[in-house]
């Protein structure tokens, strides 16, 4: 029988150590585009004084941070002791929805998706990947679901957060179909908020420097959220899941209770949605917990917590190797232990159907 | 920085009842848009009677957006008849002052292509404010409109509006073409700063005229996808604000953030905090955690009160922000999702009660007295 | 239970209550698919005069992007936040524990009478 993963790793960005990492995966008509343009979205983001990465983290000199799959489970995996690492890309990876071309954003998402399974998902089984896809051309989202969907070590569809259309709209809903269809939540992942073709990162406008952006980039989440609930996609695919990575979290009570009442005098306009709105963010959402806010009195995260039943929708992520990365061994230590032990595995193991150790999946 | 705090001596002169109830957020309208001609130059009349307030048009609301109760007896739209709205809302829930915030189409004229048009406008509401309400009730306290898409002029009309003594607050709209906090803003900041006035902001213009997507993500579909997501502005705002310094160069503004919910607090003042715990060197103007700034600048208003099935959440939430010293009671009356002052703050325990329901207010707008019974200047 | 005669059936139309006060209390009588009803003129989410509301019909519950209009004037909605009431039942289209307060309602020839516990 032997005994459930105990930590779960829900945000682990694999990266390339040189873009040519990809070429041997992506048709010989887009080499060039690709080595001089890389996925073209970076534009004019806030600079940081920080840098984007751990400076600890990189595998030899002046190679990158979370480049190298054995170095990555020396350094993160086994020093954590994590069960899996759920591999996410990097946001730029995630970024190829929103390159101009489609056609260039869907082989991308092919070939990113052929790296992550000869790069990463063959090197161990503690490596767990995210199927990468173009939501700008639906269809042939769909067709790359379905083309990797029957890889064992695929556990969800990962897209960028940032969208031209709120990720309710019709627009988006066969991506929606054919993951319900394959078994697959939907992951999306923030960095490109205010890039490439999407609106300002807030209603405001352009935010300045680097803090305000970061700061603020919940926002979008908060958006999406309620544009899925709104534009009935949980009735529509009632097996959907949907995880938000690294968007926040103490915003949900706020979110959940002016939907609700929202909901109490607006539901004719809605006429799709059965429950409360609070019921379908419920089922339905998972969230992820770096960065994990820090109030002062960390209780206050445990009342947020107990508010809105988000201990049984919120999964560990470290965000490794980003320099916002959270040590799991401090997040959440005031949280009493039942909560944790959800945080941390279950509410994971249940998403993505994890439920043996590595060793014990061996075995077998 | 502090709050304004009633001087001891100020207080030993004062004789008159403490104000137990001010509604922060009433909406007097025009029952007839001719009603402002006579403050309009000729010039602009038929812009103004051709197109009025005009900038485009938001998902549809099966509710419509005022109250079907409050329509007067003459029959003009709900909140246009100052004597009415006293016997409708102020006399029956014995509110000691009601602060005018006009509607939000008159909020909105900064966001007229035409930044001319939008100053007369501007000039002119506020012409109506005084004649046609501040002069009927002393409890009736306005805010001056300004147009911000010509800061010259917004601050004119500021140094021209403020020493009406019955105007208590500069008031614009949320929706904007650009984060607040910016420095296209702050001569604004500095006149209201300079008039001892507080800058509000109110919603309902957010994703028209030439403004931004209400989210991030979009366009909301429906109404009620627009009304959830409101507050997003809001919190764009704030951090903007906080971001930029505002409130380090101008140490004395306040910044009400009317209608725009509450319990997002306690997610953005940990974010931001933590985030300047990392960050600090890139907005080395700030001296303390951003949180900080928020909880001695800016205020908020209650209604649409969030309503958790568990009311101890709320009071939580309250707690945990210190929520109690900046946010004040307001109605939003006449308007559909409207709070009664009855209900809106029966959660809360008596001592944040009065807080939310007066003394904030009080202290903010230096409304110390009640209105003496028939007294008070006009 | 006493009883109070509170209208004539010609004053009550589809559509249009009557409101009245017995004992403090403002009650609105309905008609209703050819059935009377009264209901308690406030509303038990923020106090509101429910019975100035508009009587109406709804959206029932459809699939995603499906419009169904039904139960055309059994739909009562409060004046300020446009919750919606079964005339019928009282109940809130939302949350069943919501409801109007009814009082029990009798017609006699051309009279209606409501029962009060006062």
């Amino acid at each position: 029988m032997g005994v459930e993963p105990r930590l779960i790793d829900t945000d682990v960005h694999n990266s390339m150590a040189d873009p040519k990492e990809l070429l041997p995966f992506l048709p010989k008509v887009w080499h060039q585009q690709w080595l001089e343009g890389g996925v073209g979205t970076e534009g004019a983001k806030t600079f940081t004084s920080i840098g984007l990465y751990r400076k600890d983290a990189d595998p030899a000199e002046g190679v990158k941070p979370a480049s190298d799959p054995h170095f990555l489970l020396e350094h993160h995996i086994k020093n954590n002791q994590i069960d899996y690492a759920i591999l996410t890309g990097t946001p730029v990876m995630n970024a190829i929805s929103l390159v101009y071309d489609p056609d260039y954003g869907s082989v991308l998402a092919r070939a990113l998706n052929d790296w992550t399974v000869e790069h990463w998902l063959k090197v161990s089984p503690h490596y767990k990947g995210s199927i990468h896809v173009n939501v700008s051309d639906p269809e042939a989202a769909v067709k790359e679901i379905n083309r990797m969907a029957s890889h064992p070590d695929m556990v969800q569809i990962i897209m960028s957060s940032a969208s031209r259309l709120p990720l309710g709209q019709r627009f988006y809903h066969p991506i929606y179909e054919a993951a319900e269809r394959n078994g697959l939540p939907v992951a999306i992942h923030p960095g490109n908020e205010g890039l490439g073709p999407t609106p300002p990162p807030t209603p405001a406008g352009y935010p300045t420097r680097f803090m305000e952006w970061e700061n603020i980039l919940p926002l979008n989440f908060m958006g999406q959220v309620n544009s899925l609930v709104c534009e009935g996609v949980f009735e529509k695919f009632p097996h959907l899941k949907f995880v938000a990575v690294e968007g926040g979290i103490s915003w949900l009570p706020h979110l959940m209770w002016r939907m609700d009442k929202n909901y109490k005098a607006l539901r004719d306009t809605v006429p799709w949605l059965k429950r409360l709105p609070s019921e379908y963010i419920k089922d339905h959402i998972y969230l992820t917990t770096q960065p994990i806010e820090e109030p002062a009195d960390p209780q206050h995260l445990v009342q947020i917590f107990q508010m809105c039943g988000a201990e049984n929708m919120v999964m560990f992520s470290s965000d490794y190797p980003h320099y916002d990365n959270d040590n799991p061994k401090l997040t959440l230590a005031a949280f009493p232990k039942e909560m944790k032990e959800k945080i941390f595995a279950k509410n994971a193991v249940k998403l993505y159907g994890l439920d043996k150790k590595v060793k014990d999946v061996e075995r077998v | 920085m502090k709050k304004t705090k009633i001087k001891t001596s100020e207080g030993a002169k004062r004789m008159g009842e403490e104000p137990r109830l001010i509604d922060t957020d009433v909406h007097n309208s025009l029952n007839d848009p001719k009603e402002l001609l006579p403050f309009l130059p000729k010039v602009w009349h038929q812009q103004y009677i051709e197109s009025g307030f005009e900038i485009g048009g938001k998902p549809f609301s099966s509710v419509g957006l005022v109250r079907k109760d409050a329509i007067p007896p003459n029959g003009g739209r709900p909140a246009s008849d100052p004597e009415f709205l006293i016997k409708h809302h102020i006399d029956p829930y014995n509110i000691d002052y009601a602060i005018l915030t006009g509607t939000p189409y008159m909020n909105a004229i900064s966001l007229m292509y035409d930044p001319d048009y939008g100053n007369a406008l501007a000039i002119a509401i506020n012409d109506w404010m005084v004649e046609k309400w501040l002069k009927v009730d002393p409890r009736y306290k306005g805010s001056i409109h300004v147009n911000f898409s010509d800061p010259v002029a917004a601050v004119k009309e500021i140094d021209r509006m403020a020493s009406h003594p019955n105007m208590v607050q500069v008031i614009m709209c949320s929706a904007a073409r650009l984060p607040f906090g910016q420095r296209y803003y702050h001569s604004i900041y500095e006149a209201a700063e300079r008039n001892g006035l507080p800058v509000a902001v109110h919603p309902g213009a957010e994703g028209l005229g030439p403004t931004h997507a209400p989210t991030p993500a979009g366009y909301p579909t429906r109404f009620m996808e627009w009304e959830n997501i409101l507050p997003l502005n809001f919190m764009g705002h704030i951090n903007s604000l906080v971001c930029e310094g505002v409130f380090e160069k101008f140490p004395n503004l306040k910044f009400v953030a009317i209608e725009g919910g509450i319990s997002w607090l306690p997610h953005l003042m940990w974010r931001m905090d933590k985030n300047y715990k990392a960050l600090r060197d890139t907005v080395p103007w700030l001296k303390k955690l951003p949180s900080q700034y928020i909880k001695e600048h800016v205020y908020l208003t209650t209604q649409p009160i969030e309503e958790p099935s568990d009311p101890k959440h709320l009071v939580q939430i309250f707690e945990m922000t210190g929520a109690e010293d900046i946010v004040m009671f307001s109605s939003d009356y006449a308007h559909w999702d409207n709070d009664n002052p009855k209900m809106a703050l029966a959660p809360f325990p008596r001592k944040m009660k009065e807080k939310i329901a007066a003394k904030n207010a009080m202290q903010l707008y230096r409304l110390y007295e009640k209105v003496p019974e028939g007294g008070g200047v006009l | 239970m006493k009883k109070y005669e509170v209208a004539n059936i010609k004053e009550i139309h589809n559509k249009k209550p009557k409101i009245v006060e017995v004992k403090g209390i403002e009650i609105g009588i309905y008609l209703v698919d050819g059935e009377y009803y009264a209901w308690r003129n406030y509303c038990p989410h923020a106090a509101a005069p429910v019975c100035q509301g508009v009587v109406c019909g709804t959206r029932l519950p459809s699939m995603v992007y499906n419009y169904e209009y039904g139960r055309d004037q059994e739909i009562l909605r409060c004046p300020w936040h446009g919750w919606e009431f079964d005339l019928k039942t009282g109940q809130h289209l939302v949350d069943p524990n919501v409801r109007l307060r009814n009082f029990p309602i009798e017609q006699d020839g051309e009279k209606l009478y409501v029962f009060l516990n006062r």
